[in-house]
């Protein structure tokens, strides 16, 4: 017979331990509210495999993985609670008691902060599954050293998709940049990667088919121009065609934007009383890493606030 | 039980994730890093037929790949 939850009551329970949700996590332990974060895959999020972040002021340049371990030790320092092994299975958020329920818990808070941020976008090809971790990757970082003097393509024209080629060149014996339309990427960046002999850009090149008996041998391209197609034989292919935001969990509780963000102003208040939306789950404009610890700050204000009246008024 | 394992390479936050987890349950293990020790390559790839890591194994026969809690918890009795 399986052993009941505990059941474990909070202030506040923090969706997502990126700059968004331990910013929240930092401002509202310092407000002595008893807080827990929780992440479903990686503290960091998004930047926990950047190199070398620039744009963050007062830190010329830190990588991602340090500057966000510095940031949990501030939220830590301040009573917060980083939970990243628990999964988070389900929630209920329309009551005046929220309920987050992971694998071995059930918490109940009064205020939720979903920081649940964005996960890149698969191939969005029939194959895809096929060869995901047989020659298709998402990671650099964690996979790029499988290539070591062998033939890798990247797929995407962002800074990311740039940043990870600039990465990957140093194991590849050659790369393809391969984009849809033309880079959006930095301009350094760029600079960077063409003057780099190994690299081969291909623009206005559609990726249509992958090839290979059980690990991927070669991709098939299309020019869009041209409408010709050619067969690149390549081992790995790096995919960076953009993020999608982690919201499947909320769409029964929480109004979402037609891009699955979540619609919320600048103040973070979500259509639901107590919940709140930080970072690049809102639905916004900008999407920084300062604006994601913005958010934070306001979101954890804000739910201080809620909290005081919804205590005021019983 | 034999000492566990961890195949790993420097920079890589599923194989960091996977340390934090174990040194969070006391469970002291080795460190393998197929990047800079030929002889770990070696092993991991034997173990898995692969290089993807990180991997975790306490026996040198069955392991996991990845950081899944579960299959960490049910593959070292946690």
């Amino acid at each position: 017979m399986p052993t009941e939850k505990k059941r474990i009551q909070k202030d506040i329970v923090i969706i997502g331990a990126g700059m968004a949700g331990l910013t929240a996590a930092l401002y509202a332990g310092r407000m002595n509210l008893s807080v827990l974060v929780l992440e479903n895959a990686l503290v960091g999020g998004q930047i926990a495999n950047a190199t070398g972040i620039e744009n963050y002021p007062g830190l010329p340049n830190v990588a991602g993985k340090d500057l966000i371990a510095t940031v949990q030790q501030q939220a830590e320092s301040f009573g917060a609670v980083v939970d990243e092994f628990d999964m988070i299975e389900k929630v209920s958020l329309q009551e005046e008691r929220k309920i987050v329920e992971t694998k071995s818990c059930i918490y109940e808070a009064g205020s939720v902060i979903i920081a649940s941020g964005m996960e890149r976008r698969k191939l969005p090809l029939p194959e895809e599954r096929k060869y995901a971790g047989k020659g298709v990757h998402y990671c650099e970082l964690c996979d790029g050293h499988l290539y070591q003097d062998k033939v890798i393509a990247v797929m995407g024209g962002g800074n990311a998709a740039v940043d990870a080629a600039n990465f990957l060149t140093k194991y590849a014996r050659k790369l393809y940049l391969l984009h849809r339309s033309q880079l959006r990427a930095d301009e350094s960046s760029q600079e960077k990667l063409r003057s780099n002999a190994k690299v081969e850009i291909l623009l206005e090149t559609n990726v249509v088919a992958l090839k290979g008996e059980k690990q991927l041998e070669s991709v098939e391209v299309l020019d869009k121009a041209t409408g010709t197609k050619k067969e690149l034989a390549v081992d790995g292919i790096f995919v960076n065609i953009g993020v999608t935001p982690n919201t499947d969990m909320f769409k029964e509780d929480i109004e979402l934007a037609a891009d699955g963000r979540i619609k919320a102003g600048e103040d973070c208040r979500t259509n639901v009383p107590g919940v709140f939306a930080a970072g690049d789950v809102r639905y916004k404009e900008v999407r920084q890493l300062t604006t994601a610890a913005a958010d934070g700050t306001t979101a954890a204000i804000l739910a201080e606030k809620y909290l005081a009246q919804i205590r005021k008024g019983k | 039980m034999n000492m566990v394992k961890v195949y790993s390479i420097n920079n890589c936050p599923w194989c960091d994730k996977v340390k934090k987890y174990l040194k969070s349950r006391q469970v002291e293990y080795v460190e393998c890093n197929i990047e800079n020790d030929e002889a770990a390559l070696a092993e991991c790839q034997a173990l898995t037929g692969d290089e993807a890591v990180p991997v975790i194994t306490a026996d040198g026969k069955e392991y996991v790949l990845g950081f899944d809690k579960g299959k960490i918890d049910a593959l070292l009795g946690l």
